[in-house]
């Protein structure tokens, strides 16, 4: 395996970037600037978390549509906690979501395993499931920038580069630290060979050893973990907790991720395209002021993007079956 | 205002117990149908502390006058869910339905439905749908609001220099509402002000959305001077202009709830706060349900028996109350919803 290997499909994904970018200093030329580029770091931070998270279950042949549903039981819960016990302490508070992340996700994989039903179905439940319990037992008030411990805000405001006062935000810490772990995990470690080869075949994967089953916790641990560290982040960045944002915002990273040239049945997927699937939907969402048009546009760009990027998914595919011999149709 | 109701209230409720210094209060309780007797349900449109604090007014209604009425809160902030819940609600045969509509229109449907099956209808925020509905409840005309956003951010920005508005979302009607009659009022009174957009942008009733717009606002209109969220979310707006170290560039006038966004006009960067009291408006919305589901009408000069709508004025089937709030630095620790 060649160190930052970049294929095809990801080119294509950065020259879109590239065109449309040239496209928008065309039609406003204050898009170019250092600034702009920091705000978009900025705003896709969380999406770029959980979407890495989701990358790795859709490696392993699942989906989890449960990841908001736990990043906002991980924040709230852990930010009640905080509150109530008067803790202001930022690790603490990524710590405490983190580990509730964790906990949902074995929840999720215990379920999917002991239910044998489409990993799907029982995480579409465990969204509303994970949400209910929260609402019921933990809590359903807001919470506005007065109340909350103050190291949040404190870590959401502050930079870690400024170029001519253009602020690089700290949320990238997250975000980089959570890249190069995934990483990791993914091409260095016999679990993440595993997690690719149940993504490929379970059947195969068991025979030579693996285990689907510890595999399956881990995938769902992770992303439940990586989901509570974006929990906290948002709510670092935005400054208010409410019991209700997050949760419905599922799908856009679902597209970000298959964007990024994961494919839904798994086995299939690079971290680098997942961040360039966030990129795209990012760009394109946080440009629309800049070229004058309305919000509305947003959902066709990305619909039309998400269309193009899985015909040219299955394209390819059929072009390396062919070379390889194998026709399935 | 809660105290001054309640110290009201209070002897009222003890006297007509002893019912000897209470005579007038009784006539009108044992002339009138029992409250208890009547199940009248507020839809709210999701979970926020705007909301919560509605829900407190509806309680204490409960509470002072013993009429049996509840809150629902739909999960999301959509129309889907709240027709959903109505679709319940007609099924169990409640005596009336409050709704504050995500989308009025698409209520419509509904409403007629229960309507239908003789439950009555009274909205609040929607004046545009008052045709469809028993009755419309608001807190004031919202031209008249809308041009106290004007006003304010006028003040704010010295009357000159670009702005731009957010509302939560194209479809909301009120926010709308409010965002015409500024710009309106703006542009006859400031002629060096200008309006750099030709709709409002979209804050999706929300922090980050509010917060994201504005980083994009920045870098498209750096010379901008004022802006204004007719959503509760001016919040993300601050924290925006925080990050770039341009709160004494930027103005801010918000739609503002105290618990949400106290800190920021305390800290200067929203320069004023407009709102109402949503537990006065949901009092007043479910006190003029149950008037209209025992039999009695509500007309110009209706006591809907809370500060601001003690003597609403009822026109094309909308009851306006004369209820608007304005924080400022200065006042706004003196409310907690």
């Amino acid at each position: 395996m060649k160190k930052l290997q970049i294929d095809r499909f990801q080119k294509v994904l950065i020259l879109i970037i590239v065109l449309y970018s040239i496209f928008v200093t065309i039609k406003n030329p204050s898009f170019f600037q250092i600034a702009t580029l920091f705000d978009i770091i900025r705003t896709s931070s969380t999406t770029m978390i959980v979407a890495i998270g989701l990358l790795v279950v859709m490696l392993s042949g699942g989906i989890d549509v449960s990841f908001m549903s736990i990043a906002l039981f991980g924040s709230y819960t852990a930010i009640n906690l905080m509150i109530s016990a008067g803790i202001n302490n930022i690790f603490f508070a990524f710590g405490v979501s983190a580990a509730i992340g964790a906990v949902l996700g074995l929840i999720n994989a215990l379920l999917i395993n002991w239910l044998k039903l489409p990993p799907f179905i029982i995480t579409l439940g465990t969204q509303n499931l994970f949400h209910g319990v929260m609402t019921t037992f933990i809590g359903d008030k807001s919470f506005g920038a007065g109340v909350l411990p103050r190291c949040l805000s404190g870590f959401g405001r502050s930079s870690i580069l400024n170029i001519g006062g253009s602020k690089l935000t700290a949320s990238v810490i997250p975000v980089i630290l959570v890249g190069i772990l995934t990483w990791f995990i993914l091409y260095r470690t016999m679990t993440g060979r595993g997690i690719v080869a149940i993504g490929n075949n379970e059947e195969s994967a068991r025979r030579a050893g693996f285990s689907p089953f510890r595999i399956r916790l881990f995938v769902y641990a992770y992303s439940g973990i990586l989901a509570g560290i974006m929990g906290m982040l948002y709510v670092c960045q935005t400054n208010a907790l409410y019991p209700n944002k997050l949760v419905g915002d599922e799908l856009t990273v679902v597209a970000a991720v298959v964007i990024g040239g994961a494919k839904i049945t798994g086995g299939m997927g690079k971290i680098l395209g997942a961040v360039l699937g966030v990129a795209i939907i990012y760009l394109l969402n946080t440009t629309l002021i800049m070229i004058g048009l309305s919000s509305s546009w947003n959902d066709l760009f990305v619909g039309t993007i998400l269309v193009i990027s899985v015909a040219v998914t299955s394209y390819q595919e059929r072009v390396r079956n062919r070379n390889h011999l194998i026709f399935t149709e | 205002m809660k105290k001054k109701l309640a110290k009201l209230l209070c002897p009222l409720l003890s006297a007509s117990m002893v019912f000897s210094a209470a005579a007038v209060v009784q006539a009108e309780e044992s002339a009138t149908a029992d409250p208890a007797d009547y199940q009248v349900v507020m839809v709210v449109k999701q979970s926020d502390s705007w909301f919560d604090d509605m829900e407190t007014g509806v309680e204490q209604l409960k509470k002072d006058t013993g009429l049996n009425v509840s809150v629902q809160v739909p999960e999301t902030g959509d129309a889907a869910s709240q027709i959903s819940i109505m679709e319940d609600l007609i099924a169990q045969g409640v005596n009336a339905i409050c709704v504050v509509p995500n989308d009025p229109e698409a209520l419509v449907p509904t409403i007629e439905k229960a309507r239908g099956a003789g439950i009555v209808v009274v909205t609040h925020e929607a004046p545009g749908i008052a045709d469809s509905v028993d009755l419309d409840v608001e807190a004031f005309i919202n031209e008249e609001f809308g041009k106290l956003f004007g006003e304010k951010l006028a003040t704010a920005m010295g009357g000159e220099g670009q702005y731009a508005g957010f509302v939560g979302g194209l479809t909301m009607e009120t926010h709308m509402a409010w965002y015409t009659a500024a710009v309106d009022y703006i542009s006859e009174n400031y002629p060096d002000m200008e309006c750099v957009t030709e709709e409002p942008y979209e804050d999706g009733n929300s922090i980050d959305g509010a917060h994201d717009k504005t980083l994009e606002l920045l870098n498209a209109y750096p010379d901008i001077k004022g802006l204004f969220d007719c959503s509760a979310h001016g919040g993300g707006i601050c924290e925006a202009l925080m990050e770039k170290d341009m709160t004494d560039s930027v103005s801010v006038v918000s739609l503002a709830l105290p618990s949400m966004s106290a800190v920021y006009l305390e800290d200067g960067s929203m320069s004023a706060g407009l709102a109402w009291r949503p537990a006065d408006a949901g009092y007043a919305t479910c006190y003029a349900a149950y008037l209209l589901a025992s039999g009695q009408a509500v007309e110009t000069g209706t006591d809907l028996k809370v500060t601001g709508y003690e003597s609403v004025n009822v026109e094309g089937g909308i009851a306006y109350g004369n209820a608007p709030l304005e924080f400022t630095a200065d006042n706004i620790s003196d409310y907690n919803f």
